[in-house]
């Protein structure tokens, strides 16, 4: 992969939190317009892995570059953070402003926008994710499906290059899962670079490029999803497959 | 005992009640502010990372937990003037309460910004939103609206801490109420004129409380 073409780049990054190994070696290159999914068992440090991204986790070994600026430059952080949008397992939707005030609020304050811009891009996120009728709706009046639509349609709004996903549908009833997968999906399609962690498969086999398997913070096997779920190399991928697929 | 409630006296001593009573009011108003002010800063000191910083408003907090009024009051009046600092005794009250409540304001306001989920500040973060943009739009906003109702409720315990201000002579509506005890020796008219003063004065804040949480409540939530 040439040097423009890599987003994400981790080299023998290690992380511990006390005497517990986080992240035990990671080394990953993620390409621009890739989409790659992260899996794999409770506490394997999956949802760790995707935070050293934005740098919402320090860690302690190696390097991680992120769209050319190197994590450990704390100062470029801002910068940075700028261009990656982060989708959380529990929305994190700032309950004391409507939909539209949760989209525009970074755009305007952060990239400087002037409100009337700022607005008009918050209600085009918000019609593509479906919620043209919530605009001014507060979280607390939305279904956890549409708190997470409203989430993915905040970072959207800064037009990140980057989107990460931690478990974006872990806390949601079944029937909202679809609504929110649909709105990756698409935005996969479009070709934007995602790092997913999840444990929703069919996803991962619908728009996934790659399909990493990690296991007690190391990652135990990548592979693209057709050879991810039919000929997993390791047993642990393979037991790990077999819990989650079998119902 | 109530059944034989003098009040002709009462009457009689109502504009001495009333001067009591505005004093109260003011004093009670300017050690609000003192007390906010001192609060805010407290509190900004203890929750910032530098540790010399914090460590004096620290030691603030703990010391005005740990005393009585009364002792910080004495210690202010009978204390002041041995550094050849004079002051009035009214300025000596005023700062005597915003030291007392400022501490209590500061754990406040500390504990509203504590208990905005870390999750407000991470998703503030990975927008790009600065250390002072979070505060600023996310978790002050959401802070104050979890602290009003005890910063209301310290500013009641303020009112009424203020009577201690007439033992170092400060005229307000406790010392007006001993005027009828010490002048006509009815000390239960007095007391019952002090009360109805504070009554008026809690009354006034617990509806101002009311008022606020009604116009600032989340659309469609308590």
């Amino acid at each position: 992969m040439g040097k423009e073409a890599r987003m994400i780049e981790f080299s023998g990054v290690n992380k511990w939190f006390g005497p517990l190994h986080v992240l035990n070696d990671i080394s990953l290159t993620v390409g621009k317009g890739e989409v790659v999914v992260v899996c794999g068992p409770s506490g394997s440090g999956k949802s760790t892995l995707i935070r050293c991204v934005n740098g919402l986790e320090p860690f302690q070994q190696g390097r991680l570059v992120v769209d050319g600026t190197d994590l450990s430059n704390r100062r470029a952080l801002r910068a940075l953070r700028m261009e990656v949008g982060f989708v959380f397992q529990s929305f994190n939707l700032y309950p004391h402003k409507t939909a539209l005030e949760n989209v525009t609020l970074a755009p305007i304050h952060v990239r400087g926008l002037n409100r009337t811009e700022a607005e008009a891009r918050g209600r085009a996120l918000l019609e593509k994710v479906g919620l043209g009728d919530k605009m001014g709706n507060y979280p607390h009046q939305l279904s956890g499906g549409q708190q997470q639509r409203v989430a993915i349609a905040r970072s959207l709004c800064m037009q990140p290059k980057v989107m990460l996903f931690d478990e974006p549908t872990s806390a949601l009833d079944p029937e909202m899962i679809n609504e929110v997968l649909d709105v990756m999906v698409g935005l996969a399609r479009e070709g934007m670079t995602m790092m997913v962690v999840t444990h929703e498969m069919g996803f991962a086999r619908k728009v996934a490029d790659r399909v990493i398997f990690m296991d007690r913070g190391a990652i135990v096997e990548t592979a693209p999803p057709e050879t991810f779920f039919t000929a997993p190399l390791h047993a642990r991928t393979r037991d790990f497959l077999g819990k989650i697929l079998h119902h | 005992m109530l059944g034989g409630l003098n009040t002709r006296v009462m009457l009689e001593y109502l504009p001495e009640i009333w001067q009591g009573f505005l004093s109260t009011l003011w004093l009670s108003a300017a050690g609000f502010l003192g007390a906010m002010a001192l609060g805010v800063l407290a509190c900004a000191l203890a929750i910032q990372p530098l540790r010399w910083l914090r460590a004096p408003a620290v030691a603030y907090v703990d010391v005005i937990r740990a005393t009585p009024l009364l002792a910080q009051l004495y210690f202010l009046y009978f204390g002041l003037p041995r550094l050849g600092i004079v002051l009035p005794e009214m300025l000596i009250g005023i700062i005597a309460l915003s030291l007392n409540s400022g501490a209590y304001m500061a754990e406040i306001i500390r504990s509203g910004i504590l208990s905005i989920p870390r999750g407000q500040v991470e998703a503030g973060m990975s927008t790009g939103l600065g250390y002072m943009q979070r505060m600023r739009l996310i978790v002050l906003p959401q802070a104050l609206r979890a602290t009003v109702s005890p910063v209301i409720g310290q500013t009641i315990v303020l009112v009424k801490d203020s009577s201690l201000l007439s033992l170092i002579s400060v005229v307000e509506l406790t010392r007006a109420g001993q005027r009828i005890a010490i002048d006509r020796f009815m000390p239960v008219e007095g007391l019952v004129a002090t009360a109805l003063g504070y009554l008026v004065l809690y009354y006034a804040l617990k509806s101002a409380a009311g008022a606020w949480s009604a116009r600032n409540a989340l659309p469609g939530r308590g």
